[in-house]
């Protein structure tokens, strides 16, 4: 058998390794996640995807110019900020982040992909935290862009200041749920939609509202809180409203939403790495 | 390179694989079986998709099972149809090839060098749902080689492919495997399950046989057919007295089974049946039977791979 020489093709084509010109082959999360990140973005740049971030996008403006037509005296603008923050930190963010994140391993699964993604080194890992990534960009850009909307349409007074604070919600509130819904979709794949909107009422929206120390390992809890201190609410609030919202100041909230998410990731990502799917073909 | 020791595989009450021990060196292996006998299952647990529910699995003397060392010397292939629609077979390859640890242009590079290789030069920027099923495997196939392993398994390969496509495919990846010890000294290991034998055969391949999730079989295509030859095998007679021509042969040295199929086809199971042709033709001439067909086992490989599944399932000798 003939050896070809160094960097030369041999008859099939294939290179000799020992002089290719190209990086060594070597195992890189931060690259396998953006590679990940940008294929899983690439896939909701579709018309259907559009259009359901279009629709979320306008729906909060819709329902604040509907509010605003019944208001004779116009909108108060503690009452405007309270329905918007309702309406894009929470329900737009919840809702995103259920068509984006929720199928990470169950859309692979479908389209016969997962069995390509895991055989790569790391590439299970990389798959959650690229999509993870995907994600969190994709619902962050509409529910800014929501947020923006729906301010405008209020015609709140110093609109600029709020929607930054809006955008850094809508952020936190991505990336804490987006970490949130990681675990049933690894967990449960093929039911990760009904399990991930059972976890955010139990757990968002259940066990983030009772003042025990439960509700400190919830999103909601930081974010209302966040709120709260943003707006300079805290004096005005009545003694009972008061414990619904953690007294700690804002970097404290923020340090919480990012743990709480690296925790979840982290707990995700080794259920990912021990996951087993049957061949069902052979089954 | 690869070693299975007692590997059995369970999915709940199902065995998947079942006590497997093989050890397999560098080279060309084929992996026989028809449809749910466990190689999918077995691909599984040499790719690291899988842990054994007992036994141990090495490849390149670790376990393959989420350990990126093992995986990223291995290209993958499945069987199972690629159903990602929208990209390209191009950006597809590319996507595997960066997480395989490869950087945006080697990745590029190695993609569209592996694509032009399989054959998918000129559609390698058509969405992947326009190819027919055999570009998409051409595709799949570049994805699995692109990184370069060092093993590559593949389910089915030439599934879904003409002719022609499948004969430059066998080429390929059996020059893959010729080169093996010409690439940074290196060897290689090509693993392929199939339940096309003339294919397997194609590669020069070693031959492991898989039935009900166990090994029944494995060497070289003639050394299984020396093990099949130690079996009895059918000799297939028709004529218009089957039975009083079963009497007569009964007492041939080597017959080991008769049985009648219909009214004018007897079955021998023997283990000499060159001494049962002589015999048959003697008693024939001797007693006026009118033979209509003298039929022997099947000597190709089909034949023997039918005859192990026949033997396994208990039918027949």
């Amino acid at each position: 058998m003939s050896v070809p020489l160094s960097g030369q093709t041999d008859v099939s084509g294939h290179t000799d390794r020992s002089g290719q010109t190209d990086e060594p082959l070597r195992y890189s999360l931060l690259g396998s996640t953006l590679a990940v990140a940008g294929f899983q973005i690439g896939r909701l740049i579709s018309r259907q995807r559009l259009l359901l971030a279009g629709l979320g996008a306008i729906f909060p403006a819709a329902v604040m110019m509907a509010v605003r037509r019944t208001a004779a005296e116009g909108l108060d603008r503690d009452l405007a900020v309270t329905m918007i923050y309702a309406l894009v930190p929470e329900a737009v963010c919840m809702l995103g982040l259920l068509v984006t994140m929720c199928p990470v391993v169950a859309d692979e699964l479908e389209r016969g992909t997962w069995i390509h993604i895991s055989v790569r080194p790391g590439g299970r890992r990389a798959l959650l935290l690229g999509t993870y990534l995907a994600a969190v960009t994709w619902t962050s850009i509409v529910a800014i862009l929501a947020a923006f909307l729906a301010v405008l349409v209020a015609r709140v007074p110093q609109p600029l200041p709020l929607v930054g604070m809006l955008a850094a919600l809508v952020v936190l509130s991505t990336l804490g749920r987006a970490a949130l819904f990681a675990l049933p979709a690894v967990i449960l794949p093929k039911r990760a939609l009904v399990a991930s909107v059972a976890v955010a009422l139990v757990v968002e929206y259940l066990a983030g509202f009772i003042p025990a120390v439960v509700n400190q390992a919830t999103v909601s809890l930081r974010l209302r809180s966040l709120l709260v201190e943003w707006m300079g609410w805290r004096q005005k609030l009545p003694v009972e409203m008061q414990l619904l919202i953690d007294p700690q100041p804002a970097w404290v909230q923020i340090a919480a939403v990012i743990c709480l998410a690296a925790v979840l990731l982290g707990v995700a990502a080794k259920i990912l790495d021990f996951r087993q799917f049957p061949p069902s073909v052979e089954i | 390179m690869l070693s299975l020791t007692h590997v059995t595989k369970v999915f709940g009450s199902v065995i998947g694989v079942n006590d497997v021990t093989v050890e397999l060196g560098s080279g060309a292996h084929g992996l026989l079986g028809p449809n749910g006998a466990g190689k999918t299952t077995l691909l599984g647990l040499i790719t690291g998709q899988l842990r054994p529910t007992m036994g141990q699995v090495r490849v390149f003397g670790e376990r393959p099972f989420a350990n990126p060392r093992v995986l990223r010397r291995i290209g993958f292939c499945p069987a199972a149809d690629l159903l990602e629609r929208r990209a390209t077979p191009r950006e597809w390859v590319r996507y595997l090839v960066r997480l395989s640890g490869f950087g945006r242009d080697a990745a590029a590079e190695r993609a569209d060098r592996e694509l032009d290789r399989v054959g998918l030069g000129e559609a390698m920027d058509r969405p992947l749902s326009t190819l027919s099923k055999g570009l998409r495997q051409r595709a799949k196939l570049a994805g699995a080689m692109a990184h370069d392993p060092d093993l590559l398994v593949l389910d089915e390969p030439f599934d879904g492919l003409d002719p022609v496509a499948r004969h430059d495919l066998v080429g390929l990846v059996r020059h893959w495997t010729v080169s093996v010890d010409a690439v940074g000294g290196r060897p290689r290991t090509l693993i392929v399950a199939s339940h096309l034998l003339h294919e397997v055969e194609a590669l020069h391949a070693g031959l492991a046989v898989i039935l009900g999730g166990r090994l029944v079989a494995s060497g070289t295509a003639g050394e299984i057919r020396d093990m099949v030859d130690a079996m009895p095998s059918e000799v297939r007679i028709r004529c218009d007295a089957p039975r009083r021509l079963a009497e007569a042969v009964c007492a041939t040295p080597g017959a080991e089974s008769v049985r009648f199929e219909g009214e004018d086809l007897l079955v021998v199971a023997t283990r000499r049946p060159r001494v049962l042709a002589e015999r048959i033709a003697h008693v024939a001439v001797e007693n006026r039977f009118a033979i209509v067909e003298v039929a022997a086992g099947d000597r190709s490989l089909e034949g023997i791979f039918g005859r192990l599944v026949r033997l396994h399932r208990g039918v027949g000798s």
